[in-house]
């Protein structure tokens, strides 16, 4: 797997969202992307699954160029993604949640080995007893489960997701965690966009940190966290650290 | 000036000298949900086209009047053939006509290539709309025209029932073959598209892509061709509408406007974008304007204010539940 962003650029009329942002993922690895509201985290995702064209600027997918394709095919391409706000289907069950990207698309899969991929999915979310409930009667924190899951289903080699941890119940926050943990494993790369910042440090692997539409750090987590423009820009300093620089 | 449709006439007149009893009424509320069951059919092709498309079609009342006059120059032109085939015909082209205009003239909206997408949607089918009513009005003229019946009624003779060729009598219940036929085949396609909307992945996708069409999109589901499908089916439905009743009642270029405008108001009080909503709505509409129409003290006048009867449960139900009945999404 290769994804390669290149100088990525968005404008919005007279803003700019995005100034050039550019990085490869060529490897199974846990990217944490973090930054402060408004740095272009969410804007950066939606260009690189095809929700949004960028002003100027290249998206490579193993070989081939993706952006201006729209979303479906990208998604077809293996790249995956997540809403900052669960996107479940409410009027379908969670099975027909699981089983309709894949059996939409090809009627004539084996519907017998999708069904049982979705019910292994489910029960590792824990959300097997609630297979025939419609998405609407779950938990929010459910929703964004069952949305992982269905992304699970179309074996997407890369994940992006968008702020999973964002108002879920603690219990379930743990599920999602094991669940990115378990991806990862599967040898997929995962881009976890969070402010949660336990959660990133503990899991990221590579930390990228957006600020103002510019990538100002790129590296390992413990290197990016001590570097002076991430910690005025988004950390911030310990209370004790910055009576002692007064 | 519009000629009097299915639209604006009951499908049984009532009679003046029928006492209001049980079996009047009963016979009033067959009356409507015979009407409503093809009210619906024609609603239903509308709010698929709203919950997947986001947009409006002004040209749904002219798929409905092409859809009968294909019924009616195929049976004129193969007398030979089965005239079942008729409704068949109607329903191939209507849709072939709804996919080649939603994929010329809606696609580069839904592709983000129109810089103002809903005024864009509202004049592209109000044209598609005047383009084939004055095509009719150029190929087939202005004056009425009406098919036969296509088929006839096995004579039987029953203790509760008989039916001669053309009339199905239940007690004192007399039912057109015509309206009855119309009714049934309404009853089958509605069949049919329940069906696919809820037991095909298709139809799910369909679903998915009314419900969040983004959230659709990033799992693989091409919306673009959802919309072709959604349009293409709502034109056909429309079509199958106009093929079941041109045998009932005179057809003109224009008959598609009044029964475009009722499906507005199906689609508003069954909740827009709602198929079980405009399916009640429809059986809701038929069944009021039947009984409305039947029971208004004056039968002299009672046609005359059959719509009214319709628009006050409308205006009730917007009143109290402004979302229509089922005020959600497919």
């Amino acid at each position: 797997m290769k994804l390669e962003v290149k100088r990525i650029v968005k404008n919005f009329g007279g803003l700019q969202a995005l100034k050039g942002v550019s990085f490869t993922i060529d490897s199974p690895q846990l990217v944490g992307l973090i930054g402060p509201n408004g740095a272009g985290k969410t804007t950066l995702t939606n260009i690189i699954t095809g929700m949004l064209a960028p002003t100027s600027g290249e998206i490579w997918l193993n070989g081939e160029r993706i952006d201006g394709m729209r979303p479906y095919a990208i998604a077809r391409r293996g790249l995956g993604r997540t809403f900052q706000v669960t996107r479940a289907f409410r009027r379908l069950t969670v099975m027909e949640n699981m089983l309709v990207p894949a059996l939409a698309r090809n009627p004539r899969a084996d519907r017998h080995a999708m069904e049982q991929k979705a019910r292994e999915i489910l029960a590792f979310l824990t959300l097997d007893h609630l297979t025939n409930e419609y998405a609407r009667s779950l938990s929010g924190g459910q929703q964004k489960l069952l949305e992982l899951g269905r992304l699970l289903m179309l074996d997407p080699q890369i994940i992006i997701l968008d702020e999973p941890f964002a108002g879920v119940h603690p219990r379930l926050q743990r599920t999602i965690y094991d669940y990115i943990r378990r991806v990862r494993e599967a040898g997929k790369a995962i881009i976890l966009i969070s402010h949660d910042m336990e959660s990133i440090f503990t899991l990221s692997e590579r930390l990228m940190v957006l600020n103002f539409g510019e990538l100002i750090a790129d590296g390992p987590p413990d290197e990016v966290r001590r570097m002076p423009e991430v910690i005025d820009a988004y950390l911030g300093r310990d209370e004790e650290e910055e009576t002692e620089h007064a | 000036m519009l000629t009097p449709t299915v639209w604006d006439a009951s499908l049984f007149h009532a009679s003046p000298q029928l006492a209001v009893s049980g079996e009047f009424v009963l016979r009033l509320i067959i009356d409507g949900l015979m009407i409503g069951i093809i009210y619906a059919l024609m609603a239903i092709g509308l709010t698929l086209i709203f919950s997947v498309l986001n947009i409006v079609s002004f040209a749904h009342g002219e798929f409905y009047m092409l859809g009968g006059y294909i019924v009616y120059f195929f049976l004129q032109t193969f007398e030979a053939l089965p005239p079942l085939l008729s409704i068949v015909a109607a329903a191939i082209v209507t849709f072939a006509v709804g996919f080649l205009f939603e994929r010329i003239f809606l696609q580069p909206m839904a592709r983000g290539e129109v810089e103002r997408p809903n005024e864009y949607a509202i004049l592209v089918t109000f044209g598609l709309a005047f383009f084939l009513q004055f095509l009719m009005l150029g190929l087939v003229g202005p004056f009425p025209k009406k098919a036969h019946r296509l088929f006839d009624l096995p004579q039987i003779e029953g203790t509760f029932f008989r039916t001669t060729k053309a009339t199905l009598f239940l007690g004192d219940i007399t039912i057109s073959a015509g309206r009855l036929f119309a009714a049934l085949i309404a009853l089958l396609a509605l069949a049919g598209l329940l069906w696919f909307m809820y037991r095909t992945w298709t139809g799910r996708a369909l679903q998915a892509v009314s419900q969040d069409r983004n959230a659709a999109a990033v799992v693989g589901i091409n919306p673009l061709n959802m919309n072709t499908l959604a349009f293409s089916m709502g034109a056909m439905l429309a079509g199958l509408a106009g093929a079941v009743l041109v045998t009932v009642y005179s057809w003109v270029p224009w008959v598609g406007v009044p029964a475009s405008s009722k499906s507005f108001v199906i689609i508003v009080l069954g909740g827009m974008g709602s198929i079980p909503g405009s399916l009640l709505g429809g059986l809701i509409i038929g069944v009021v304007e039947s009984l409305g129409t039947g029971l208004f003290p004056d039968p002299a006048r009672a046609q005359a204010y059959r719509d009214v009867f319709g628009l006050v449960i409308f205006a009730l139900v917007l009143l109290l539940r402004p979302t229509g009945l089922f005020g959600r999404k497919l």
